[in-house]
Order: structure tokens, then sequence, then C-alpha cells
């Protein structure tokens, strides 16, 4: 079990949101340096056996991304070598980089929020915004695959009475017609066995409340709060220009002003954050074992 | 003092002239464990809704139906959904959420009961009813009989007072069914529960149950304490069929002795009644065709390469004009077996043959033409069209030996599980198949509908037809089958002609045979061990 999925799917989301929002605006090539760190590094504990084929994708997908980016764009005063009558810059490059960077870390902080918030946890998420929202959700969620199965026994039915003839794709077309307009009518009629069910155990009859088995302890606060006042930080130095950068014409220089090295520091602690989690539980467990 | 009082009740759907029920009058105490029995159509079903303040039907209703002394349809809202519950008879339809743990909260959150409330009351109700293993679980990875129990814990977390129930074994296979009755028998036994089930498995529910209402035609034909109502309901023909095997083999003999109700009465009764027995009846062997209508050879199929053999060499051979019931639990391979000979899946190793012929050397659907078919469990699978007279559109019926013309205007699914059981054989049979496969055919099928059916399979079989059926009822077997094979674990463990297969078997078997083994063997229905039993009474 992973130390990090135990927390308060709140957290957890609150957390995420900070942590990929923030890479996503960010054009500052060390605050996405640490975000492709962290969110790396988080999904490379949590799955822990090698996942070889997401991380060659994400090198693809990383070097592709950054190479399209000066083939189009032109902008830039350092110019590597001309294509096509078209000059390649330097600047260019190290957009594309950055910007291979960003979407890519995004998309590893996306694997491990995907693999956490599992669709209990999601609805525990609606449930906080709607109590009706949730219960949709989670029926909806009930009854595609319930629909697909019975549209599946359908067919199975209908080609074991025959019915398929392998030489008339019209007919074969016809009879799938068929087969999705009583699929219509069944989801009608079950329907209203489940709404009978549903006003038989009391729906609609006041407010209702949205029960989670999820709690809210004192570690959950934790980590919110330290989600929060990192996040905040960064946010309010970026809101405030300390960590602009331009890539064009000429690429700013990297200067380490006392409030860059501030929100250096603290998206550094916010991605580290889950990985840190993690690897104290493993410590800990470590210590326990041994004391066993 | 009555919880449940029923006052002179008359119901008219509304659009209808005739009543659906009409005086019905009785009462129950706190504590009382009710069965409810009739043929279908004599308003059990309107009966039981009529109880629930949610679920009355639009009609015209006259009477009172009390609950504690006040009128149920007076009561305030969250009274009504909690103090008195309903299980319906599928699952699937009943179950609102996708997670076993949202559906038990699901009413108690309709109430607006605090988290810490909720959380107590479905954490006792997992423990009592055994629900721990799999309350992280999602809703479609359970069993049928799961299914069931999970609907059932989730109107008990409400902690009603009347616990109402339509026929809510009828999906299920007979393992899970026990299981669910002696978990309701508990709950009725160790919280006072007050039940009202209908049921068509009496075999197990009559025992254990203190009152019997027997409805006919909308009235109430008996009520009363169970065995003495059994006892008399068992000169009645029509409601003989429904009664327990002990009770239908009472019937047949003019005797004092009490009218046993469980087998193990039924033993007692044989014993006292009856000497001079022979050690076993006779049985005059069967000569089956030469010819083979399906062979299975050393067939191994699996759903996906990463998952376990559900065959596991399967061989058996079904002789053309014969009727082979293929008998089993659940996941021993008995519907996958159905598949690979109706031809949906291929078996990766072995051979299937239809009528001599290698199932791979059927092309062009000629496998389907005056050659194969079947019917599926869910007999809900076949209709595709929005009323009987379409669905038989360009089929022959004069020749069926049954009659659908009364319900050419109805919706197929309107009819009742017995006719859209025959609405499927009828259409199934359109086929004109010289093989017929057929998937649990007596699934929630009443007594006199299943020997209806038992009927249809052997004129079927007369007519010349050859006919594999997969069944958990091993009744209906002992019925109809001419040869009987037990499947286990993906093979096909044993296989006999009926009567030696149920003689030999001491679990896997009838009431009749466990109640008759240890005097008589080769003994598996009534109609057998009357014929036998009748030349043979103790003279008083």
């Amino acid at each position: 079990m992973n130390a990090f999925d135990e927390f308060n799917p709140l957290s957890v989301f609150v957390y995420f949101l900070a942590a990929a929002g923030i890479a996503m605006f960010a054009s500052d090539p060390v605050l996405l340096s640490l975000s492709m760190l962290g969110s790396v590094l988080l999904y490379c504990i949590r799955t822990r056996s090698s996942q070889r084929g997401t991380h060659l994708f994400s090198l693809m997908l990383f070097i592709g991304l950054s190479l399209i980016n000066p083939l189009f764009q032109h902008n830039g005063v350092t110019v590597l070598f001309v294509l096509n009558d078209n000059p390649v810059t330097l600047e260019a490059l190290l957009y594309g980089i950055s910007a291979a960077a960003m979407i890519v870390s995004v998309l590893y902080w996306f694997r491990s929020f995907s693999a956490i918030i599992t669709s209990d946890k999601l609805l525990y998420l609606f449930g906080l915004v709607s109590s009706k929202l949730a219960l949709l959700v989670s029926m909806a969620l009930r009854y595609v695959p319930l629909f697909k199965a019975q549209a599946k026994n359908v067919d199975a039915a209908q080609r074991a009475m025959g019915q398929y003839r392998e030489d008339n794709v019209i007919d074969a077309i016809r009879l799938k017609l068929s087969v999705f307009s009583i699929m219509v009518s069944w989801a009608l009629e079950n329907g209203i066995v489940t709404a009978d069910s549903m006003a038989a155990r009391g729906y609609g009859i006041g407010k209702r409340t949205c029960f989670s088995p999820y709690r809210f302890r004192g570690k959950d606060a934790l980590l919110t709060i330290l989600t929060l006042l990192s996040g905040a930080a960064v946010c309010i130095l970026m809101g405030l220009g300390h960590l602009d950068f331009n890539y064009y014409p000429a690429t700013d220089p990297l200067l380490f002003t006392p409030a860059r090295a501030a929100a250096y520091g603290a998206y550094l602690l916010l991605c580290l954050l889950p990985s840190l989690i993690e690897i104290g539980d493993a410590l800990k467990w470590q210590y326990l074992r041994s004391k066993m | 003092m009555a919880i449940l009082e029923i006052k002179d009740v008359s119901f008219t759907y509304s659009g209808q002239n005739h009543p659906a029920l009409s005086g019905v009058s009785f009462s129950l105490e706190k504590g009382d464990f009710a069965l409810l029995c009739g043929a279908t159509g004599s308003g059990k079903s309107t009966l039981l809704k009529l109880l629930k303040k949610e679920l009355t039907p639009l009609g015209e209703l006259k009477g009172r139906v009390e609950y504690g002394g006040q009128s149920v349809y007076e009561l305030p809202d969250a009274v009504s959904a909690s103090c008195i519950g309903f299980v319906m008879q599928k699952s699937e339809q009943q179950i609102v959420t996708d997670k076993v743990w949202h559906e038990l909260a699901f009413g108690l959150e309709n109430l607006g009961l605090s988290s810490a409330e909720i959380r107590r009351r479905v954490a006792e109700m997992a423990c009592f009813f055994g629900i721990e293993s799999w309350f992280d679980k999602r809703v479609s990875e359970l069993s049928g009989g799961q299914k069931q129990l999970l609907s059932l814990a989730a109107v008990m977390v409400m902690q009603p007072d009347i616990l109402l129930l339509d026929e809510p074994t009828s999906q299920l296979d007979p393992i899970a069914a026990g299981e669910f009755i002696s978990t309701v028998a508990k709950l009725n036994r160790e919280l006072s529960l007050t039940v009202v089930m209908i049921e068509h498995r009496l075999e197990e529910a009559l025992p254990i149950s203190q009152k019997l209402i027997a409805l006919r035609e909308g009235r109430v034909y008996a009520f009363g304490e169970t065995r003495k109502t059994a006892c008399a309901l068992q000169k009645d023909s029509e409601f003989l069929p429904y009664l327990p095997a002990a009770v239908r083999l009472h019937a047949r003999f003019d005797t004092p002795l009490p009218c046993p109700l469980t087998v193990n009465e039924g033993r007692r009764f044989i014993e006292a009644a009856f000497d001079a027995l022979p050690p076993a009846a006779e049985i005059s062997p069967r000569v089956h065709a030469e010819g083979k209508a399906l062979e299975f050879k050393n067939v191994y199929f699996r759903y996906a390469q990463k998952l376990p053999d559900v065959l596991r060499g399967t061989s058996f051979t079904l002789y053309e004009n014969e009727i082979l019931c293929v008998l089993g639990g659940n996941g021993s391979g008995k519907s996958t077996m159905l598949r690979i000979a109706s031809g949906l899946s291929k078996p990766y190793a072995g051979h299937v043959s239809v009528f001599g012929k290698r199932i791979r050397d059927y092309k062009n659907q000629d496998l389907y033409k005056n050659c194969v078919a079947l019917l599926p469990q869910d007999a809900q699978t076949v209709f595709l069209r929005n009323s009987v007279r379409e669905e038989l559109k360009g089929v022959d019926t004069s020749a069926f030996p049954f009659d659908l013309t009364e319900l050419y205007d109805m919706h197929p699914y309107d009819l009742s599980g017995g006719q859209q059981q025959l609405l499927a054989l009828a259409k199934v049979l359109s086929q004109k198949p010289r093989l017929l496969m057929l998937d649990e055919p007596t699934k929630g099928l009443d007594a006199n509908t299943k020997a209806q059916f038992a009927n249809i399979v052997r004129q079927l079989r007369q007519g010349g037809a050859s006919v594999l059926i997969v069944t958990h009822d091993v009744e209906f077997a002992a019925e109809v089958a001419d040869r009987c094979a037990l499947f286990f674990l993906g093979e096909v463990v044993s296989s006999d002609e009926t009567r030696a297969f149920f003689g030999t078997n001491s679990f896997y078997t009838t009431a009749v045979s466990r109640m008759t083994r240890d005097r008589v063997a080769n003994l598996s229905t009534v109609d057998q061990a009357c014929a036998l039993l009748k030349d043979h009474r103790r003279r008083a």
C-alpha cells in the first residue's frame, strides 16, 4: 500500500492541483525542472516495478515536442543553422524544451493522480460539491457496464439463434439496429424498477447527506497546509513578476535573486512532498521490521 | 398486538375492469414469518406492493392496510421508508450505485443521517451479513447470490420492522438461494423481524415459516399456521405442485399419519407407513439411438491466455433423440460448454462435433440452419421487437406444443417470467433446430409453469429433437431427462441414466431420493415413489 494514497482525497486533490497547476503556468526553467523531478520521482516510487514503456514514450514525446517548436518558430537572435531558407534558433529550441518539460511533467502528475484518485475518491470529491451529482455519477458508473453486458448478451443470443447471416452486410446492420432499439427499451424498463427501489429506500424525502468512508485526519490537514503554504508562496512570487522568464528575442539570464531562491525552495518542497512521504513511510517500516 | 393488519382490501388497476385483489384480510404478529403463495396472476405481487406506500401501483384501493394501528399510506415518509423494507426479484435492477459500501449507505443518506451514524450502521450490517471481504468491491464483480444479499443488507441497514420480499431467490442457484433463505430466517429468529415473502422454492422456505397465505384469483384461499395450512392445501390440486415433495408424497395416500414438511419428516413418514419394501426399484434399461447429436472430446477452453482453464478436457456425448441434463455448481463451466456447443466460443484444444460433423466445418451460418439453437438463460435477450406479434412474424406457431395467441398484443417485457420463457422458446424453435440447447430454463418459473415446460420439452423430443439442458434444478432434471451428467471444474465427472444417476448420488439428488434412499434405491420423483410404495402399505 502506498502511503500517499492513504491521505484524504481532498488533500490529494488540492496537492495535485497546486503542483501541476504551477507547472502549467510556469515559464521559469528551474521550476519546470523541479516539476519534472517531482512528478517522475513520485511515479517511479509509486509504481516500483519498471515502467520502461511509459518512460520511453515520455522521452520520445519530450524530444518530439522540443524539436517541433524550432522548426516552425523562427524568432530569436542566436541562429544555429538554416533549414530550407528558414533560420533555426537556439531560443526557439530552448522554448520548445521548456514547453515539452511542462507537458511531459504535467502528464506524469496526471498519471499518478489517476492512479491514486480512484472512481470512489472522485465520487467523494463530487459529493463535496453536490450529493446529487455524486449519486448521478455513481449510478452512471453502475449502469454503463450493465448496459454493455446486456447488449453483449442480446447479441450472443441472436447469434446463437442464427439471426446473423454472414453473407449479408445490410441484414447484419439492420439486426444491430434492432438490438440497439431493444436495448433502449430495456434501459427504460430497468430504470423504472431502479426508481422504485430508490423510492422504497426513501430517496427524495428530504435533504440527503453524502456518506464517505474517508476521514479528514491530522496528517491530511498537515499535507493541505504545507501544500497551500508552499503553493501560495510560489503563486504570489509569480504574480509579482519575480519569476518571469523570457525566451525571445534573447533568453534571459538566470539570476538567483532572493525572491527566486525562495520560490525555488517552496516549489522544491511542494514537488517532493509525496515522494518524501513515501520514502519516510518505507523507512518507518524498515525500522519497525527490524524491531519485530 | 398485530403489527400488520390487512382489512378487506380490494384493488383494481387503473384502466382495468377486473379487480386484481378482492376482500383480502389477514393480520400478522410481530416476529411472524409469512409465506405468500399462489399461481401467476393470483395477485401476490400486487398485494405485496400495497403493503409499501412508495410502491403502491396506480388504481382504485378499498379497505385498509395498517402498520401498528396506523394506515401505511398516512405514515410519514421517513418512517415508511425505514420501517417497511422491500427486496425485489432482480437484484440487478434493485441495486442503485456502483460500489458495495455506497449501496449500503444509500438509504441512510436519503434519511439524512450523519456520517458517523451511517458508518456505525453500515459496519454493523456488514459484520452481520459477512460482507467485509467484499465491502470495497464494485457491484459488477459480485456473484448473483452476493448481489441479492447486498440488496437485503441495503434494506436492513434502515432497521425495518417489516421485511417484504418478492421472489428473492428466483434468479439464484440452489446453494445461493438456500443461503439467502437461511439469512432471512436468521433475521426473523434473532431480530424478531416480521417477514412476508413470496417464494416458489417452498422446499426450503416452508418448514421455517410460521404462517402461510395462499392466494387464488385475488382472494385469500387459505391463511393460517404453516403446517395446518399446508396440510389443508394438499387436498387442492392447484396448490399441490407448489408444496414440498414430502407433502406431495403424503397427499397421494389416504393416511391418518401427520403431514410431513421436511425431508427428514418425510423419511419418518415412509418408515411408519410402509413395510416390506424391495431394496431397489427396478429400472427398465433405455436404449439410445446410434447417431450422436453432439460430441465433446477432450475439449479445453479459457477466456484469455492468462486466465485459468474453464473447460479441462470435457468429454461427453448427447445421442440423437435424447434429453441430456448437465448439472453442476456455479462456475463449473456449464454455461461456457453451451457457448462452445452453439459456436459462440471456440475451444483451444479438443474436438466438438454436431451430428457427426466438426463444428468448425459448418460454414456460412449452416450451424444455425435446421441444426443448432440455444435458448439463453435470460429470455429477455432473445426479444428485439415491441410486441409478441412482431416477434413471431413469419414463424409457424401451429406446430408448437403451446399457444401464445392470447398474448399477441403485449410487449414481450410485460409478460410473466413463464410466458417470456415460452415466447423465447417459440422464437428459438422458429429455426427448426434438431439440437436444442436450454440454459437454466426453469429459472424463476413456478411449479405449474415448470411442469408445463417439462411437457413441452418431452414433446419436442418425441418430435425428433435432441435436447441439451444445463440446469441447477435437480427436481426438473429428474422429471425430464433421459440421462444426466455432473459437471465439476470443467469436466464431466459422472454421467448415467437419470434414475441410476440420482440413485447413486448422495447429496446432489432430489428430495424424494433423499427421503427414500435408505429404504429403497433408485426413486427420484414423487410419481416413481408412489408407483412403488402403493403396494407396500403397512397394515394397521
